[in-house]
């Protein structure tokens, strides 16, 4: 043990070298702990105050006591993890000083003023979010309420600069401009030259929605477990409501999350082809088949999450028959979607396979298959929220025949627009085919917002079968949040390989090139465990972080009658 | 509570394990850093070949179009009936054998381009040394064919050759032995693969003939060291495509040598 301090403390003293070592575990394996663990903190706390702001800004204008309440949970979730965020952002700048000394002096001298700026943010952000959460009973009520909110705002506004120049750094790593050369001096580079480099909107857009997605499950754990928990009805029922709203905000963000990936996957193929083929179809070809199986996962278990929500309320059960034909379309549209296609494979591997491409499989591996499974399964998702969401109610305005009878037209022209051109790119050049999938995500999404649209005219004054009984909910419906949980995070962890990964053996593509032992990019199979250990510590901490939560405050499940009259006070 | 305690920490771990286990069941690939390729008098044609396909593999990057059945021809399988190829090659063009038609593929592979397929394959004995080249070949050879390469193939002069960033004849002596005569920089460097120069050359990037008509002497120079400082009108889309390598590839003498003898190009 003394011998391992010594090599630690050596390792931390020694800045003449390019590289330093870490005992027992490794280099590599310390910088990407560190590294991944900061930044699942991070997308929590960046994640979780996007849906506090909108949840209060519901309860102030709909009256509603309960959406206060629950902004108020998630924003002292926020205040421990707020800081489990810094330590661990202190742990990965203190491992990249003493470990990764060369692309660390590389990169501060590209972007140490963005570096300042980012800490001076980073006070900005925290002091924002002290006064937000204690000021949340001071300025509760009246025009106050209204300036709290939009400090909410403000936390917002400074948690997204921080993440825009975080990531900054990480994309000039990808896709350094291109007039940038191994003998470039670091220190002339321009920083907003290097900043506005190519990935760094795609990057900052998806992870926008990524945090979100990733906030939303984690909170939906966080109260799958308060309901396991619960003693009394009033509890669980409160619980059970904040797991739905955690995992319809999840859910919803997830199905535009696959569109901003293509930006970026296109970024990445117009910067470099290389690149984008290394990450497609070179060594990391069958990441994306792992990372099918972790979508269908997804998919499948928000839509059982729902199915079986949709037994605590009345009236679903006369949609209960076509959840097996929507469980019908998921699973064959995983099986296409995680369909292998442009494997890299040696020559034995494809003399076993009879080809490059397998004689009849392959047909399904291309994106002419995948994008139509993938846009058949949100589509199918969807269905399964407009039944959730119509059970308990029946529409009495006269056009409500005309009205379903629409959706269901709207759903069937998507559908084939989705169809007709998923076969038509079969024979048609790549290029071409490339441009359909826009055709078929517009169907989708128009799809999306139209119907929901009618759906809400429709609903103006519809007859309640009954109301919601929330808490009455199987303990299986929670597990499956926390399996949905578990899959975003190690799904992330996955992407973040990806991205990473793809740069191989530079820390700055074709610019700084690693020359450390760990060049070498790894496999999945070491990928995954890392992944996994990653995921560990981080829903370890999570798990501490939100019994201290518990410590600090008394549940905040608003009974039943301080419901009705807490919420005329709001807002007024 | 300790029965649900046990239950979630089981559904989080076992979520983990499984998603752990497809992982490790998988093909295990590892990205590699290109390594020296040292070949010696004595290689028989088997370790050629083993060290061929690793380089097919890793650095020569083949395996980013070959294979794909889109943007190039298959090698390893079958490719429209005529077989892989090591049973192809020595077929393809009249006099030639496999080992010579492979070679010039490699060296100028705008000569040979299969049918339905468009011209993107850059050099690659400007991108790998001899070593690597001919062993590449003896690996393609051996996919279906007999491997007939053997180490006199290799040229004497090659054997310090190591990584990419060097191979080409570049280096810290520069292109050409160090020569400053600009044609034979120009003709080491593989200038003419992409421009055209006094009716020789390609014209996948702008002509050079009267190139001094529109750029002075230091412009070019500025244009060598950082190809992307001006991009020629009706060119943009082919921006990034020159290497911006050959400043550190050439000496200081054969810059100046050939930005002049460009700029005299009226």
């Amino acid at each position: 043990m003394t011998q391992h301090l010594v090599l630690a403390l050596q390792a931390a003293a020694d800045t003449t070298r390019a590289y330093g070592e870490f005992p027992l575990i490794g280099a590599r394996a310390a910088v990407w702990i560190a590294a991944e663990v900061h930044l699942m903190f991070a997308a929590f706390v960046l994640g979780v105050p996007m849906f506090a702001v909108v949840a209060e800004a519901i309860g102030i204008v709909g009256k509603d006591a309960r959406y206060d309440r629950l902004a108020k949970e998630f924003t002292r979730l926020l205040l421990v993890a707020y800081s489990a965020t810094a330590i661990w952002g202190a742990v990965l700048v203190f491992i990249l000083a003493t470990l990764w000394m060369k692309p660390w002096a590389y990169l501060t001298a590209v972007f140490a003023p963005s570096m300042w700026l980012y800490v001076a943010l980073f006070f900005c952000e925290s002091f924002t979010l002290y006064l937000y959460y204690y000021g949340w009973d001071r300025w509760k009520y009246g025009r106050p309420k209204w300036g709290h909110w939009g400090l909410g705002l403000l936390l917002n506004l400074w948690g997204t600069i921080v993440m825009f120049i975080a990531n900054s750094w990480l994309t000039y790593m990808m896709t350094p401009p291109r007039d940038i050369t191994p003998t470039t001096d670091p220190a002339t580079i321009k920083l907003w030259h290097a900043i506005a480099n190519a990935t760094w909107m795609p990057i900052n857009v998806h992870r926008l929605i990524a945090n979100v997605v990733f906030g939303g499950a984690i909170v939906a754990a966080y109260a799958s477990y308060r309901f396991l928990a619960a003693k009394t009805d009033a509890e669980r029922a409160h619980y059970d409501w904040m797991g739905y709203v955690g995992n319809f905000i999840a859910m919803s963000a997830l199905i535009v999350l696959p569109f901003a990936g293509y930006w970026l996957g296109r970024e990445i193929y117009q910067y470099d082809q290389s690149m984008g083929i290394t990450m497609m179809g070179g060594f990391m070809s069958w990441l994306w088949v792992i990372q099918a199986f972790l979508i269908a996962v997804l998919f499948l278990t928000g839509n059982y999450y729902l199915w079986i929500g949709m037994g605590r309320i009345p009236g679903a059960e006369r949609f209960r028959p076509y959840t097996k034909w929507l469980l019908v379309v998921l699973v064959l549209g995983a099986i296409v979607w995680g369909t292998p296609h442009t494997m890299i494979a040696d020559s034995k591997e494809l003399a076993a396979m009879g080809g490059s491409h397998h004689p009849f499989l392959g047909a399904l591996g291309v994106m002419s298959a995948k994008n139509t499974a993938v846009n058949l399964m949100i589509l199918t998702t969807f269905l399964s929220f407009l039944m959730y969401r119509r059970a308990n109610t029946r529409p009495v305005v006269p056009w409500a025949r005309t009205g379903t009878i629409i959706q269901g037209a709207m759903f069937a022209v998507a559908a084939a627009v989705v169809l007709f051109y998923g076969i038509r790119g079969y024979f048609v050049e790549a290029i071409v085919r490339i441009g359909f999938s826009v055709y078929q995500v517009l169907a989708v999404l128009s799809c999306i917002v139209f119907v929901t649209l009618i759906d809400i005219l429709m609903a103006r004054g519809a007859q309640s079968l009954g109301a919601i009984q929330w808490g009455k909910m199987p303990p299986r419906s929670q597990y499956a949040l926390f399996i949905l949980a578990v899959t975003f995070t190690w799904l992330m962890g996955l992407m973040g390989f990806a991205r990473s990964g793809i740069r191989q053996y530079w820390h700055v593509w074709q610019v700084v090139q690693d020359t450390s032992k760990y060049a070498a990019t790894p496999a999945l199979g070491y990928a995954s465990k890392m992944i996994s250990l990653c995921v560990l510590i981080f829903l370890t901490l999570v798990a501490f972080v939100f019994w201290l939560g518990g410590l600090a405050e008394k549940s905040t499940f608003v009974a039943p009658a301080e419901r009705e009259g807490g919420g005329r006070r709001v807002g007024h | 509570m300790w029965a649900t305690n046990l239950k979630v920490v089981g559904i989080v771990l076992g979520t983990l394990a499984l998603y752990t286990l497809i992982a490790n069941k998988i093909p295990q690939v590892q990205s590699e850093v290109p390594q020296t390729l040292t070949l010696g008098a004595n290689v028989t044609p088997e370790q050629l070949a083993a060290a061929g396909e690793k380089v097919f593999n890793g650095i020569g990057g083949c395996t980013t179009c070959h294979g794909l059945g889109t943007r190039a021809p298959n090698l390893l399988t079958d490719e429209q009936g005529a077989g892989t190829i090591g049973a192809r090659c020595g077929k393809r063009e009249a006099g030639k054998s496999c080992k010579q038609y492979l070679y010039e593929s490699l060296d100028n592979p705008k000569a040979y381009i299969v049918a339905g397929y468009q011209p993107i394959m850059p050099v690659m004995t400007k991108q790998l040394s001899p070593q690597q080249i001919w062993a590449v070949i003896a690996f393609l050879e051996s996919q279906g064919g007999a491997v007939d390469v053997t180490a006199s193939d290799i040229p004497a002069t090659s054997s310090t050759s190591t990584t990419s960033t060097t191979a080409g004849g570049g280096g810290s002596g520069g292109f050409a032995g160090g020569s400053t005569d600009p044609k034979a920089i120009i003709a080491a460097a593989g200038c003419l693969v992409c421009h055209k120069l006094d009716g020789q050359g390609q014209v996948i990037a702008p002509d050079l003939t009267h190139v001094g008509s529109r750029r002075n002497a230091e412009s070019i120079r500025k244009k060598i060291l950082d190809p992307m400082s001006s991009i020629a009108k009706g060119y943009e889309k082919l921006a990034g495509i020159m290497p911006k390598t050959f400043g550190t590839m050439m000496s200081a003498a054969q810059l100046e040598a050939l930005a002049q003898f460009l700029a005299a190009h009226k």
